[in-house]
């Protein structure tokens, strides 16, 4: 019984070995036939091209969803312009501000507890107490209003370069047809950040005071790079798809994360440029594009 | 066993032959349409140097030279770049074939997933799809992920405890399995760097199985452990298919697996009490519906490798 198991899969192993090889040479073949033979042979792939970039300035209205976020999430609305050097090769400059900005569950959470806290805080004092051990240990990170000290994005401006390596064709429940293309893009973008002031008890700037718990402004560079699809709708309309990464480091919490301890690891009672964490910043973006002059060129 | 080298062998000479024909190009001798073999130093079929007329410097033979000797005028004197500039009038059909039908084939896709949305948890894992296609727009189908050595906390959460003294509860993912339905509604293809041509298509996949997860004990880790349980699970997706030969795809795939979760409790009152910090109904608390989306990346192999199609172009 042993034995026969042994043999049939030893023909199986053969067996499949050889039709894999098989396979392989029929589909050679097959090529080679399209190659040689094929009404199109020598043909360039493909002929009549509409080029729907070359030459024309790209007006993209576009909303911007990040994703991913700790503390907040932001919705920001700007625009896209291009100059389609070719249909290929495309400069422009992405930017958008911070229309809305949301609380995530765990703001909202960290908020709740907070609120707690500082509730029977005020109880322990009035009735002559001292500070909670939360209260003591926390005094550094959490301000009276924990949503107003988390970090976000505020604004993005972005001159990028594009590629469109792909061009081709899109058939929906084989009904609708659109002319399609996939795109490559990066740059280096200038980001406007809010986040939560520095302070330092050595300069006289305590980090348990109301007010460093304030945020300010600065603006940060950063690398950025994407990928996105275009469906042409006409002959100067098309509707856009894009994936957008936007890697930097931020305090998103307001929190003393780092800066002390071996490798500065460990809180350190100050915050301040050390406390920011490397954060792969990532947003999808929905546009709607407007091409111009209205009317593309088509290839030979 | 003695003839498995043999076996072996064949099938690896079988499969340096196409390696080879894949070499060769329309310009090679042996490439001559009608197999008969082109000297070294001729012009291979359908290549014509700049400026020269095939059978021009035999105008004084046979053949067309015969036509230029008796009329001059009659000898044919074609420009060929106005000629290649021509429409080659090749014939295209009004349907044309798909590259790739999936009708009444296996489609077996392994591949990697990655969270989404979970800035907490990353639940990384492979997975393996399998799915039969009904029609060629229509499959039933079964996944499996695996997650369980692949939970990965983020220090994140570390940070949250020790500054805020917040504790988020946390949950990692050991296996997750779902019948599928599949619907390709739309297909396609790209020429790429205006050279090469590959066809491609978009899916939305749902479908309801089970997911066992259970709580990472942050609230009291000194008395609770838990163990896997699986939950009633949804999911719905859509993805992204490029097929690099008839049988051979790449994938792209985001699903939404939609459950109730049981989170741990995080009422931390209890703690101060020995007796409730022991009583295990204690240790959790509300269900949380969540979404788990993640990404899918992997590859698609069709089975049986070949097809026919129903009818000539």
């Amino acid at each position: 019984m042993r034995k026969t198991t042994k043999k049939t899969m030893r023909r199986l192993l053969v067996g499949l070995t050889a039709g894999l090889a098989l396979s392989a040479t029929a589909e050679t073949a097959q090529a080679q036939e399209i190659l040689l033979t094929g009404p199109l042979a020598g043909a360039p792939a493909v002929r009549k091209l509409r080029l729907y970039r070359e030459g024309r300035f790209e007006v993209a209205p576009a909303i911007s969803f990040t994703l991913l976020d700790e503390y907040q999430r932001t919705i920001l609305a700007g625009a896209r312009i291009n100059y389609n050097l070719t249909d290929w090769f495309a400069v422009g400059l992405w930017g958008g501000f911070g229309a809305l900005q949301l609380n995530t569950g765990l703001t909202d959470r960290v908020q709740d507890v907070n609120d707690g806290r500082r509730e029977i805080e005020a109880a322990r004092r009035a009735a002559g107490g001292g500070p909670s051990v939360s209260s003591r240990l926390t005094g550094v990170n959490m301000g009276p209003s924990f949503e107003d000290q988390v970090g976000s994005i505020d604004w993005v401006a972005s001159p990028q370069l594009t590629a469109v390596p792909f061009r081709g064709k899109l058939a929906l429940f084989q009904n609708v047809y659109l002319d399609t293309d996939l795109y490559f893009f990066g740059g280096l973008a200038f980001v406007g950040v809010s986040e939560r002031q520095e302070c330092d008890p050595g300069e006289g700037k305590p980090c348990t005071a109301e007010e460093s718990f304030e945020r300010e402004s600065r603006m940060a560079l950063a690398p950025t790079f994407g990928l996105g699809f275009s469906f042409y709708v006409n002959k100067w309309n098309a509707i856009g798809f894009e994936w957008r990464g936007l890697p930097f480091a931020r305090n998103t919490g307001g929190f003393d994360n780092h800066g002390g301890g071996p490798d500065s690891k460990f809180p350190d009672q100050r915050v301040n440029a050390d406390d920011r964490d490397f954060k792969f910043n990532q947003m999808l973006t929905i546009s709607y594009n407007f091409y111009f002059p209205q009317q593309y060129r088509v290839s030979e | 066993m003695k003839k498995r080298p043999i076996g072996l062998l064949v099938a690896a000479a079988l499969c340096v032959c196409p390696a080879a024909a894949l070499a060769q190009t329309a310009d090679e001798p042996e490439a001559a349409a009608d197999g008969e073999e082109v000297a070294g130093d001729e012009v291979p079929d359908g290549e014509i140097p700049d400026g020269e007329i095939p059978g021009e410097e035999d105008l004084g033979g046979t053949g067309l030279g015969d036509i230029c000797q008796i009329d001059p005028e009659a000898c044919p004197n074609l420009d060929f770049d106005k000629e290649a500039a021509k429409d080659l009038g090749e014939q295209i059909y009004a349907v044309q074939q798909l590259y790739a039908l999936r009708v009444r084939r296996f489609e077996v896709q392994p591949y990697w997933a990655t969270s989404l949305n979970d800035q907490f948890v990353n639940h990384p894992g492979p997975g393996l799809a399998l799915n039969y296609y009904i029609t060629n727009v229509l499959a039933v189908g079964a996944n499996f992920n695996y997650y369980r050595p692949f939970n990965a906390d983020s220090s994140f959460n570390a940070q949250v405890r020790r500054a805020a003294r917040v504790g988020v509860p946390l949950t990692e993912y050991d296996w997750g399995a779902a019948l599928n339905f599949t619907y390709v509604p739309a297909y396609g293809k790209f020429a790429g760097f205006g050279d090469f041509i590959f066809h491609y298509d978009a899916y939305v996949v749902g479908g309801v199985g089970a997911i066992s997860t259970r709580p990472i004990p942050v609230i009291d880790p000194d008395n609770r452990t838990f163990d896997f349980e699986p939950k009633l699970a949804f999911n719905a997706g859509i993805g992204f298919r490029v097929f690099f030969t008839r049988w051979f795809a790449a994938i792209l795939e985001v699903r939404d697996y939609i459950f109730s979760d049981r989170l741990e409790n995080d009422d931390t009152a209890i703690l101060n009490d020995p007796v409730a910090v022991q009583d295990k109904d204690r240790w959790f608390g509300d269900n949380s519906l969540t979404n788990a989306v993640q990404a899918q990346v992997g590859i698609a192999i069709f089975l049986p490798f070949s097809f026919e199609y129903r009818l000539p172009k």
